[in-house]
């Protein structure tokens, strides 16, 4: 188990290094000068050189990326050039809570309400609940979540005023941003956990149980789910990257002060730094989320360790 | 592929043959799947309506008439006019050629990419296999929004700049699912017997393989064509795919989205079109999925 995961760690390093190489080239072909950027057009060339100097940019790229690497490392992921004198490390650090609340009660509930559903559509297969449950997870995977808040917003906020439109700080503004992101996820997970558990259903220690007498409860819990998990657990993982890249569109909409608002943001004002920031810590979650599921894996079904 | 056929004096009679079977069990499997061919009818309608409509309407999608703002349905404009007076019906024909445009391509440069590239780690194997199953491994976990986002960032945000991520974003899948059959293919008999014969590599690759799996081929495009349309909207709608005053239909809903109490038919009507189409393109690819692979059929 710790040989599995040391090599799986080795394998995420890697990629991180690579991912984090693609972010800093991005930010320096990107067009526009970081100096003119930060001291905009009237400006002293010896202080012009100075800065450029403080800055590193007048040393080779590979020079670059190492120090923006080290930076990285310890911590410090630069100033921003829309927010002159702000530190990207405080920006990021104002935005996440907002972007990990909303995935994490997005996911908890995907799961919660998934899961279920997915069971008892491969169980009643072919009956109503069935045709209900797929309708729901290939509604689901066609809505975009964007058309999924423009009906929301149309009939809950501004139809039935259930909700409030807008607004950030209360349990009641979760609602809307929370049933939008949550449309995907769900659908998936359904559909997943289906797929899985009519796979197991026809194997032979599955009629054993029954012919054992077991309780349909005990044979699910026991026996079908199990062996349906590891798909399942898969698509938790991935249903947590959906709601952290669903948060562009949901922050957008509902005007939440969160990381995906920030990030598109600063793609608008060109401020390098931040998106480098946002795209590198997205990645980092991304890549350690994917380890996490490797490891799940391995924990649930001990013939993937000596593979 | 029901195995066990033995194998004929020219080899290349038995791949041809098994296309032929193969193709028959799919129509036999579409024409009992009421539901996909319902679909496929939704999907034919939203692409002769995208086609045609745009040559038939007498507007151009940006043509204002400041007289006739947010006016409802009328003999003249079908679907009503939006905040410029500009007709529904003719910028909803033009988002949709948008769309089915960029679907197409990306789907396209998808094949060429991931065919290619999963033919030759199936067919090659070794270190080559390897490395690039590894990559495959890496673009997978990077979701294609945020691919977008950082394409957006560097080449400028454009419809050129979509189809470039998608395209990055949706090989790897393609070169899996082609590879994962080459690899099976490879040690079939009329395989080894093209190779036999003295057949090139590339003839063989090219030929004898990727051939054979031009089956897998179509199902992958038609099951990747509704989330790619799905992702390029939510760009547009985010301002970071096609670019104003080109009407895709992320943009048509994003500039309605503020008339939403007062017009809501400006951004519903954008909405529920993207959904169908949508929703048509995943039932056909489903169905197509379905009727390629009868065991997810099973018999009760």
């Amino acid at each position: 188990m710790i040989r599995f995961a040391a090599r799986r760690l080795g394998f995420m390093l890697v990629i991180l290094v690579i991912s984090s190489v693609i972010v800093f080239v991005v930010g320096r072909l990107a067009p526009g000068d970081p100096v003119q950027l930060l001291m905009g057009d009237l400006r002293d060339p010896v202080v012009e050189a100075r800065v450029r100097h403080d800055l590193g940019l007048d040393r080779p790229l590979w020079a670059q990326y190492l120090r923006f690497a080290g930076h990285a490392l310890g911590g410090d992921l630069g100033q921003s050039y829309a927010n002159p004198g702000r530190s990207v490390n405080r920006m990021v650090a104002e935005a996440l809570p907002a972007t990990a609340r909303l995935a994490a009660v997005t996911v908890a509930l995907a799961i919660l309400l998934g899961v279920p559903l997915g069971v008892i559509s491969a169980v009643g297969r072919a009956s109503a609940t069935d045709l209900l449950a797929r309708l729901v997870a290939l509604g689901g995977m066609s809505l975009p979540s964007f058309v999924a808040a423009v009906l929301l917003i149309r009939w809950l906020a501004l139809g039935w005023h259930v909700v409030p439109v807008s607004g950030w700080g209360e349990p009641r503004h979760y609602v809307l941003p929370v049933l939008v992101l949550l449309v995907q996820p769900l659908a998936y997970i359904t559909r997943v956990t289906r797929a899985g558990v009519l796979r197991v259903l026809p194997e032979d220690y599955v009629r054993t149980a029954h012919s054992k007498g077991l309780s349909p409860w005990r044979i699910l819990s026991r026996h079908v789910l199990p062996n349906a998990a590891i798909s399942i657990i898969t698509i938790a993982g991935l249903a947590f990257s959906y709601a952290l890249t669903g948060a562009f569109v949901v922050e957008t909409i509902f005007r939440i002060p969160g990381l995906g608002q920030a990030a598109i943001g600063a793609l608008f004002l060109r401020d390098y730094p931040m998106v480098q920031a946002v795209s590198l810590l997205y990645a980092a979650i991304f890549i350690g989320t994917n380890f996490l599921v490797d490891l799940g894996y391995a924990f649930i079904d001990p013939r993937i360790r000596y593979r | 592929m029901t195995g066990g056929a033995a194998p004929l004096a020219d080899p290349t009679l038995v791949p041809v043959m098994r296309r032929a079977e193969r193709h028959g069990r799919l129509l036999r499997a579409l024409r009992r799947d009421r539901t996909t061919v319902w679909a496929g009818l939704i999907l034919a309608l939203v692409v002769a309506g995208s086609l045609l409509l745009p040559a038939i309407l007498p507007y151009r999608y940006d043509q204002q008439s400041l007289d006739h703002t947010f006016e409802g349905p009328t003999a003249r404009h079908w679907l009503g006019t939006d905040q410029y007076g500009r007709d529904l019906l003719t910028r909803l024909a033009h988002g949709g050629r948008i769309s089915l445009v960029v679907g197409v391509v990306t789907v396209l440069a998808e094949i060429l990419l991931g065919g290619f590239l999963g033919g030759v780690a199936g067919y090659a194997g070794g270190m080559l296999d390897e490395w690039l199953m590894r990559l495959t491994d890496m673009m997978l976990a990077f979701p294609a929004l945020l691919l977008a986002l950082l394409l957006a960032a560097m080449l400028g945000p454009g419809a050129t700049t979509v189809v470039a991520a998608l395209a990055l974003a949706g090989w790897p899948a393609m070169a899996r699912t082609v590879r994962g059959e080459i690899l099976s293919l490879k040690e079939r008999e009329f395989v080894v017997a093209a190779r036999a014969q003295g057949a090139s590599a590339g003839r063989v690759l090219l030929r004898h393989l990727l051939l054979n799996t031009v089956h897998l081929i179509v199902v992958r495009a038609t099951l990747d064509i509704g989330p790619i349309i799905l992702t390029e909207a939510t760009l547009s709608f985010l301002g970071l795919g096609v670019q104003r005053p080109t009407p895709s239909w992320g943009v048509l809903i994003a500039d309605s989205f503020q008339y939403l109490q007062s017009a809501p038919a400006l951004a519903v009507i954008p909405c529920v079109t993207l959904s169908v189409t949508i929703l048509a393109l995943n039932f056909v690819g489903e169905g197509a999925a379905e009727a390629m692979d009868p065991s997810v059929r099973g018999a009760p």
